[in-house]
């Protein structure tokens, strides 16, 4: 309380009352994790009512990190666009989908030039969402699924439907060889390379959403576009920025899923937008920009994971789930919705 | 409302271009397209033309209205299934009237939830897409349904007889709903409402129009429509497949924003969307009859709504920002200034 005081009467460049320090964050966040640990114990109570088996088991505990591990790479560049108040990409299922593409098909000139290919077309979309949203104030929405409907168009016209694998002629075998491989990597047998990416992705993601004058910036921005333009941030560049960081974070796990499932398909990122989104309001961010922490996320992720885990023991098919998923999200939505009404912003 | 006089031309192009590219694409289509000129492709237009055409009307008054329902795709699907899934149970007359039911309470839901709890309308819909995508599976078990009974091939034959020659009853239900939702929109008040609504929600409801009630109107309206769209389309093809709103969405927000409903809301009209259905249908149609394929086609179709959505934040962008400049009075100071100096000038 004294301590924001003085921020107050000092005034000037203190920006300390404008960030989220570690400790209020992880309070702010422990409630997500209390609810993952609801959602096990469900899991729990489920299995000792016999209504499904092996929800314990350490092979299921793993499924389930590891789709979490997934689902959280989209989810935590994605919470950045977010947090700049843009909603959210919707372009992220066929960004993942096309850099999966773009990656098997350079597989022929080494490991290195596919994935950097991969993560140059994945710039390349964000750039474009990222500067149409931000300079021309496109609604975020529309313009992203209107890109995602336009990178299905490339992929059916270059690839005709077709899906394509790595070990095709032409592709060099070692190439090929580490491209399956890397992303089975697991270590000590036990936790796999997506994983350890979103642990990395999410160490430097709330590090630079609390630590660093962008992550101020993109608060403001997020909060109060005018506010913050008036007061001379380069909001357009922030938002750029952040659309960059969901089509580097999309590339990265897309890359994972072709990796995983061996093919280049165009149906590949499908459904990664809403599970997502879904995450990171279940993580406590807020659609309406400004709030929220990638821990949170984190949490989101898991949360998204373990209910999917159980919904697919119980035998209800993944397009059945969408119905749940949909649910769960509009509910959470509503909640921070009267939430944020009772604090006195009118919108959400 | 518009400034006329300066740039007269253009404001009229801007106000007729919409049946200018009508001509256009007609024109130039007839002339090369092979094939484009004849009866039965006329049909085949129509008829394609019809189950967006009918989902444009209700989305127009949304867009009107300065929202988005993002689920009109989803409820054409899950009304055109739930029509022959619970046909034969409930005989047509009762099928039908579930799947309307169904649009009812799904546009319910979405208006509700805008008006009442202010949760922005993408979101919204999005969960509600999502939902009804995952309901689809549920009810149908992934399988297209179709139904081949004797009723089923009569109302078939009968909905695409030709009363007059390219006139069918499937033509005639989608035109008499143009019309009367045209005429609601010009000639009633509930019609301006939306307008009022659309263009500052505030200064509406300061001025004693029920906000909320137009709104959740307009989303039933489109609910309702969206599901007439699919059930007519599944009574017509005796068969409802999955992936039958699909595109939908996409042809018919680019549609709505090139026939001239801003996406800001507050202006447009239902008749417009309709002549921008039937220029991009086709245009699509040419596409196909060049033999370049469905490829060529979606890709068109997600370039042309990118261009759209570009340009229409374009157009909102530029207005913003020569916002409170005047040009006139620039020029005459100006004008002021030099005469000044040219007064300075003469005595020295």
């Amino acid at each position: 309380m004294s301590d924001q005081n003085k921020a107050g009467v000092t005034g000037g460049a203190d920006t300390r009352n404008l960030r989220t320090g570690t400790f209020s964050s992880i309070m702010n966040t422990a409630g997500v994790y209390g609810m993952a640990v609801l959602f096990l114990l469900l899991g729990v109570l489920l299995q000792a009512t016999g209504v499904i088996g092996n929800f314990l088991s350490a092979q299921n505990m793993l499924n389930i990190v590891d789709a979490a591990a997934l689902v959280g790479i989209v989810a935590v560049g994605m919470a950045f666009v977010t947090y700049s108040g843009n909603f959210a990409d919707m372009s992220a299922p066929t960004t993942m989908a096309v850099t999966g593409y773009i990656c098997i098909a350079l597989l022929r000139y080494g490991f290195a030039v596919a994935i950097i290919g991969a993560l140059a077309v994945g710039l390349i979309i964000g750039l474009l969402n990222g500067f149409v949203v931000g300079r021309f104030k496109a609604n975020p929405i529309i313009w992203t699924l209107a890109v995602n409907y336009m990178t299905m168009g490339v992929i059916r016209l270059v690839w005709v439907n077709k899906q394509i694998y790595p070990d095709m002629e032409g592709s060099r075998p070692v190439a090929v060889a580490l491209f399956d491989s890397v992303y089975r990597l697991r270590f000590f047998n036990l936790i796999g390379l997506p994983l350890v990416i979103l642990l990395v992705l999410v160490v430097i993601g709330q590090f630079v959403l609390t630590r660093t004058s962008f992550g101020v910036k993109l608060k403001m921005t997020g909060s109060s576009l005018r506010a913050a333009k008036l007061s001379g941030i380069a909001v357009e560049r922030a938002i750029v920025v952040s659309f960059i960081l969901a089509a580097f974070t999309a590339t990265v796990a897309g890359l994972a899923v072709t990796s995983l499932a061996r093919v280049g398909a165009w149906y590949n990122g499908a459904g990664y937008d809403f599970k997502a989104v879904t995450a990171i309001v279940i993580g406590g961010m807020t659609l309406a920009g400004g709030r929220g922490t990638i821990l949170g996320v984190l949490g989101g992720s898991l949360i998204i994971a373990i209910i999917n885990n159980i919904m697919t023991l119980i035998g209800i098919n993944t397009f059945s789930q969408d119905m749940v998923r949909g649910a769960i999200f509009i509910a959470v939505v509503g909640i921070n919705a009267l939430s944020l009404r009772r604090m006195g912003r009118d919108d959400a | 409302m518009r400034r006329t006089g300066r740039n007269s031309l253009l404001v009229l192009g801007d106000k007729y271009r919409i049946y200018i590219l009508l001509v256009v694409v007609f024109a130039f289509m007839s002339l090369f397209a092979p094939r484009f000129f004849t009866i039965p492709n006329f049909t085949a237009i129509l008829n394609a033309i019809a189950l967006n055409a009918t989902a444009a009307i209700g989305f127009t008054v949304v867009m009107i209205c300065g929202q988005l329902d993002l689920s009109i795709g989803s409820v054409i699907t899950f009304s055109g299934v739930l029509t022959l899934g619970l046909q034969p149970v409930l005989g047509f007359a009762g099928a039908i009237a579930m799947a309307v039911a169904g649009g009812i309470i799904v546009g319910l839901f979405n208006g509700v939830l805008v008006a009442k709890a202010k949760i922005n309308s993408f979101i919204v819909t999005l969960g509600t897409m999502t939902i009804l995508r995952g309901a689809v599976y549920q009810f149908s078990g992934g399988n297209s349904i179709s139904v081949s009974n004797d009723q089923a091939f009569a109302i078939s034959d009968f909905l695409g007889k030709n009363l007059l020659p390219l006139v069918t009853p499937r033509i005639l239900i989608m035109l008499v709903l143009v019309v009367v939702l045209e005429l609601v929109l010009r000639r009633t008040r509930a019609g301006r409402n939306f307008y009022m609504v659309g263009g500052n929600r505030n200064t509406a409801w300061l001025a004693g129009i029920n906000t909320d009630r137009s709104l959740i109107v307009a989303f039933v309206l489109s609910g309702v429509m969206a599901a007439i769209a699919g059930i007519v389309s599944v009574l017509v093809s005796t068969s409802a497949t999955l992936n039958l709103g699909e595109n939908s969405l996409m042809y018919v927000i680019s549609a709505t924003i090139i026939g001239g409903t801003a996406m800001s809301g507050g202006k447009g009209g239902v008749a417009r969307s309709i002549v921008a259905i039937v220029s991009l249908e086709m245009l699509y149609t040419g596409i196909i009859l060049f033999g370049l394929g469905n490829e060529v086609k979606i890709f068109c179709a997600g370039l042309i709504l990118a261009y759209v959505v570009l340009y229409e934040a374009y157009a909102v962008y530029r207005h913003e920002k020569t916002l409170g400049q005047r040009p006139e009075l620039m020029k005459e100071l100006a004008e002021r200034a030099s005469a000044a100096k040219v007064k300075k000038s003469i005595p020295s």
